[in-house]
């Protein structure tokens, strides 16, 4: 049976040519003069992350080209919605904060007079620099009430965790607003990471891609357990990219071990795992793939996907994944509330 | 439930279980504050004997970054995974932790009973 879908993770991006017109001074000068800053990501990407069939024969790429995202993904797929994540993830590593502001700032204007005027489908997060987060305020003000602004963008690339309290200004306009938190992978933009995996550094895209989920443990974790969803108790956040099999390990964990620590995060009124179920969602993309794909099932029924998973395709990314890549055996029920009926009610979406 | 001779006052020590085997149940038994306190000897968790736990106050807050300290509280932690129990009323500290047996106490003519 087909059902309505809300894509929640789609890349967009600007061209380099466009960005002096959505700078302030002086970075408009320094980028028209000399260029974005470069920053090192270290790690091979996989030719750019793209996938290798999604220019047009003129050499377009979606992810800058609006119309051919619309008919290559939208209308291919039947989506309602998609919600636009950006390719800045690497402004997570900028340790400027003022020019990380002005690129959010500009990446912002942009997305809003290329993108979301194409097609009333594209909804937008904010993008937002997290090194300072009274900028990241200014920002968030500046833009929450535009009826496609939905949703405002972190990056899992910090050396701060996201529950400690020098984040909460932040989250208290994002309440105000109700505004969830997107997050999504930035564990690549090396310098803002101490370590891309628990265990250290990461030599390649391919061991950091990997630890994403390391990353995100440690982040949920703090959240939690760190009292922020008791102190902002309307705030959301998704998890993207990050998978969610390890999910239920880290959700029996914090139960187990706050049953006899309690003393130390005394201000939650219930059971970890009772927060993360309510203000927490994780995207499929990219889908677990055991060695037999049936073994995905007892996973979906432990984490209680159908009521906690959205749909989420990455495109046009490499790693791209269609909504038929959700498993047999689901029901049509679960089917239908993760490729659409969660993110509709997580995000607002009438 | 029948009350059981359980041991001699002095046998009681403040803040300590002195522990006695009534068939296949051990119950301990301490005093705090004045109050007599009896407990089976055995948490819900894993079995560990619980009165070979610590008894504290209960950390208390009213949100995020507040922390206090309720001193009246009396609270018995588990010796192995450190489970929190209300002396008084068994309960556990938070959700999912069950509760610890407790029983009724007396004092009577130098001795300490407990209703089993």
């Amino acid at each position: 049976m087909e059902h309505p879908l809300i894509d929640t993770d789609v890349h967009q991006n600007i061209p380099a040519e466009a960005w002096p017109q959505y700078l302030a001074e002086p970075y408009k000068s320094e980028v028209a003069a000399f260029g974005p800053r470069r920053f090192g990501y270290g790690v091979r990407f996989e030719d750019g992350g793209n996938r290798w069939d999604v220019k047009d024969p003129a050499g377009r790429s979606p992810d800058i080209h609006p119309d051919l995202m619309t008919m290559q993904l939208l209308d291919t797929y039947g989506t309602r919605y998609a919600l636009l994540t950006g390719t800045k993830g690497s402004v997570a590593g900028i340790p400027d904060v003022d020019y990380a502001a002005a690129l959010c700032r500009g990446f912002n204007d942009y997305t809003i007079d290329v993108w979301l005027r194409a097609d009333p489908r594209y909804l937008m997060g904010i993008f937002i620099g997290l090194g300072d987060p009274a900028l990241a305020v200014q920002e968030i003000e500046r833009l929450a009430g535009h009826p496609q602004v939905k949703f405002v963008c972190f990056y899992g690339a910090t050396t701060i965790p996201f529950g400690q309290r020098f984040y909460w200004p932040i989250y208290e306009a994002c309440a105000r607003h109700g505004l969830p938190i997107h997050l999504h992978p930035a564990t690549t933009a090396l310098s803002a990471n101490p370590a891309t995996s628990a265990a250290g550094t990461a030599s390649t895209y391919l061991e950091a891609h990997i630890g994403v989920s390391q990353n995100y443990q440690g982040h949920l974790v703090s959240l939690v357990l760190e009292g922020v969803f008791e102190k902002f108790p309307t705030l959301k956040f998704a998890f993207v990219e990050g998978g969610f099999a390890w999910v239920p390990h880290v959700l029996w964990r914090m139960d187990k071990e706050f049953k006899g620590l309690r003393h130390q995060a005394p201000w939650l009124k219930r059971l970890p795992s009772e927060y993360v179920r309510q203000h927490i969602r994780f995207a499929t993309q990219p889908m677990e793939e055991p060695t037999r794909p049936s073994q995905i099932l007892p996973f979906f029924e432990i984490l209680d996907a159908e009521n906690l998973l959205i749909y989420a395709s990455d495109y046009p990314h490499f790693d791209f994944d269609p909504p038929e890549i959700l498993p047999r055996g689901l029901s049509d029920t679960a089917r239908r509330k993760i490729l659409h009926d969660n993110a509709a009610e997580f995000f607002g979406l009438r | 439930m029948a009350w059981q001779l359980f041991s001699p006052l002095d046998a009681i020590v403040e803040g300590k279980f002195t522990l006695v085997t009534f068939g296949k149940r051990t119950i301990g038994v301490t005093r705090l504050r004045g109050a007599l306190h009896a407990v089976l000897n055995y948490c819900p968790h894993a079995g560990a004997p619980v009165c070979a736990g610590h008894i504290q106050g209960y950390v208390t807050s009213t949100g995020p970054g507040q922390i206090g300290y309720d001193a009246e509280r009396k609270i018995l932690r588990c010796p192995w995974h450190h489970w929190e129990f209300d002396l008084e009323t068994g309960e556990g500290g938070c959700a999912g932790t069950g509760r610890i047996k407790t029983y009724p106490t007396r004092e009577t003519d130098g001795a300490v009973w407990v209703d089993i």
